[in-house]
């Protein structure tokens, strides 16, 4: 099918294929379409349907409420063109970063999955080829039977990853999450989109890093953290990690963490945020090398970031209230400027 | 000129921001900022997200959703914005806020900060033309004269010649100015077309008229010239030229 693409400062066209959605099919093509969840609840991906037919595997999907669909309009990560289209996008749209990784779409196999707390499992995919991707971004996950996809964010950072690998928290009622926690689903087959995400971060940016992350949220940050320490960017660099949970029990990769603290004890903190029970006595000397405190992870980044704002790029992701939390301190408090908050919205 | 009453100045917070809705359901956002009020549409520009959910610390509005983010005293663009707010002039009388439709041109951001009596001027050799769906306002080759700045409506650009042509963007917001070639010397042919898509209200403006305004006011002059700059830059980025 063919897609062209009327954007407010010039028009695209593009191929898509037969089960393909109109957003990756453009992303593979190298137009940086607009998106953020790329699972159908943001409503950031809105086109209008000029001309031809789509077909909406969700009609229900959240991010609809943004639209107008009398206007017709649709997300471009949930739809299909069912002839050649012509959309037509309020945004300005320009070409990918030659030096990006491009998403594609293919297939993975998934190799391992272990406990982490009571609701939290790792997870290891195994890609068709090694892969490419930046630290920060994240993979769209589709399994058979369950319809759509989930956005994960991959917790390492290697070039041409030979495993991909996830953290996962339980939702109750949840499709993808609920099945993970099933015995014997090493070996299937999943379909992978990516790498997408713009949370991403480079070693060349120059400036201190401040990553908040609320629950799974810690994954893209540890990725970051893991590009960070692997190019000695710690060396010039100041880091502060803020990783919030709700007690003590809900805690996973403190070891990894302290490893990254013990490889750059003077440059780098870390800090466990606890918002439903105050710090165990133990904690500090069970972990001596990361900070424990108690509140709302961006409450507790507020309180111990005071007058550390300068040449500072934040990184924020977890579930939407502690990324919107965040958010709210870094504009009003910490004024910094828009171009130095990069998040994701685990919704 | 029609005023139209909005709120009383008691029902917005010291350095807050509240939504309000005119008689004629107009839903406007009224902010506070220092010693003044300003109103503007309560709509994201971006998306369908009211501005009052999101974030202002009294000189700055942020809209929570992709953090685009606007000067409260001008409405202009900041950082990641890709457009300015809808600003309405307000006018206030025994603690009423009122608001008054403001002109296209004081709206647009290629003439944003320029001395107010210089934009006067431009405002008064403006000419208000009305065009139905379908006219088309110029064509590849048409000797260059005007600009024209967006009131209502919706305005569509192509390049290339009968049917070898391509979309080049559109224009659809009040403020929007289009045809800027008229400000530069040897450019004396269009090289897109533009058609209205939608019945469009345009204010066109003799471009050599304008720039003798400039030429006598070269502060403003140097102001427009960068604005000029980046626009010309937003679309060439891709291979868009208006
Ligand atoms: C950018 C991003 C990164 C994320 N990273 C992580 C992470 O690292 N770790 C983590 O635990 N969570 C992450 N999430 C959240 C994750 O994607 C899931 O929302 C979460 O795991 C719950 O999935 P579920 O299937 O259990 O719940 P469900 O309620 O079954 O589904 C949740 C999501 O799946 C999609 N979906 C559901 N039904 C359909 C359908 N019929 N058709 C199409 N799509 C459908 C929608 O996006 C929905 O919001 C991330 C989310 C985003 C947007
Ligand atoms: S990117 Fe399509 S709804 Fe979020
Ligand atoms: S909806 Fe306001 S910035 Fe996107």
């Amino acid at each position: 099918m063919k897609i062209q693409v009327n954007a407010r400062n010039r028009a695209y066209s593009f191929d898509s294929g037969e089960k393909e959605q109109v957003l990756f099919a453009g992303l593979r093509s190298a137009v940086d379409l607009p998106y953020e969840c790329s699972t159908g609840t943001c409503g950031t991906c809105k086109a209008k349907l000029i001309d031809g037919k789509i077909y909406d595997p969700w009609p229900e999907a959240p991010g609809r409420k943004y639209l107008k669909p009398e206007q017709g309009e649709f997300l471009m990560c949930q739809c299909v063109a069912r002839t050649d289209i012509t959309i037509e996008l309020g945004n300005f749209v320009y070409g990918l970063d030659p030096g990006a990784c491009l998403p594609r779409s293919s297939f993975g196999v998934i190799r391992r999955t272990r406990p982490l707390t009571h609701d939290v499992t790792f997870l290891e995919i195994e890609p068709d080829r090694p892969q490419e991707f930046d630290a920060g971004q994240f993979f769209a996950v589709g399994v058979p039977g369950i319809p759509g996809y989930r956005g994960y964010s991959m917790v390492n950072f290697e070039r041409q990853a030979k495993r991909l690998e996830f953290v996962i928290k339980k939702k109750p009622g949840g499709g993808f999450s609920e099945w993970l926690f099933n015995s014997g689903i090493e070996g299937t087959a999943v379909n992978l989109v990516g790498p997408l995400g713009h949370a991403t971060f480079y070693p060349n940016l120059g400036k201190n890093l401040l990553c908040i992350a609320g629950g799974s949220g810690i994954a893209g940050m540890m990725s970051i953290l893991s590009r960070a320490v692997q190019e000695r960017y710690f060396d010039q660099h100041r880091g502060y990690l803020f990783f919030g949970v709700r007690t003590m029990k809900d805690t996973f990769f403190l070891e990894e963490l302290s490893s990254f603290r013990k490889a750059f004890p003077g440059s780098l903190d870390i800090t466990i945020a606890l918002s439903d029970e105050d710090v165990p006595a133990d904690a500090a000397g069970r972990h001596p090398l990361l900070g424990f405190d108690r509140g709302f992870v961006h409450e507790v980044a507020a309180r111990h970031m005071k007058g550390k704002y300068q040449n500072l790029r934040a990184y924020l992701a977890g579930p939407p209230p502690a990324v919107d939390g965040a958010i709210r301190m870094l504009i009003v408090e910490a004024k910094l400027t828009t171009d130095n908050i990069k998040y994701d919205k685990f919704s | 000129m029609t005023r139209t009453f909005v709120c009383h100045a008691a029902d917005v917070p010291a350095n807050g921001m509240k939504q309000c809705e005119t008689k004629g359901g107009l839903r406007l956002l009224v902010a506070h900022s220092g010693e003044q009020y300003y109103a503007y549409q309560a709509i994201c520009p971006h998306q369908d997200v009211p501005l009052c959910e999101g974030l202002y610390d009294g000189s700055v509005l942020t809209c929570h959703q992709h953090l685009w983010q606007w000067d409260i005293k001008t409405g202009a663009a900041l950082g990641l914005a890709e457009a300015p707010l809808e600003y309405f002039e307000v006018k206030l009388e025994d603690g009423a806020i009122y608001i008054v439709p403001p002109n296209a041109l004081k709206m647009a951001e290629l003439f944003a900060g320029i001395n107010g009596q210089t934009l006067e001027g431009i405002i008064a050799i403006a000419r208000r033309e009305e065009y139905d769906e379908g006219t088309t306002l110029y064509r590849v080759g048409d000797p260059v004269e005007d600009l024209y700045v967006l009131e209502s409506g919706r305005v569509n650009f192509v390049i290339g010649r009968e049917d070898r042509t391509t979309p080049a963007g559109f224009m659809l917001r009040k403020g929007e100015v289009f045809g800027w070639a008229a400000l530069l010397d040897n450019q004396p042919q269009r090289i897109a077309a533009a058609t209205c898509l939608e019945k469009s209200s345009l204010l066109r403006v003799n471009g050599r008229e304008v720039l003798k305004l400039l030429e006598a006011d070269p502060a403003s002059a140097f102001a427009v010239m960068r604005r000029l700059a980046a626009l010309v830059t937003r679309y060439l980025a891709a291979s868009g030229a208006k």
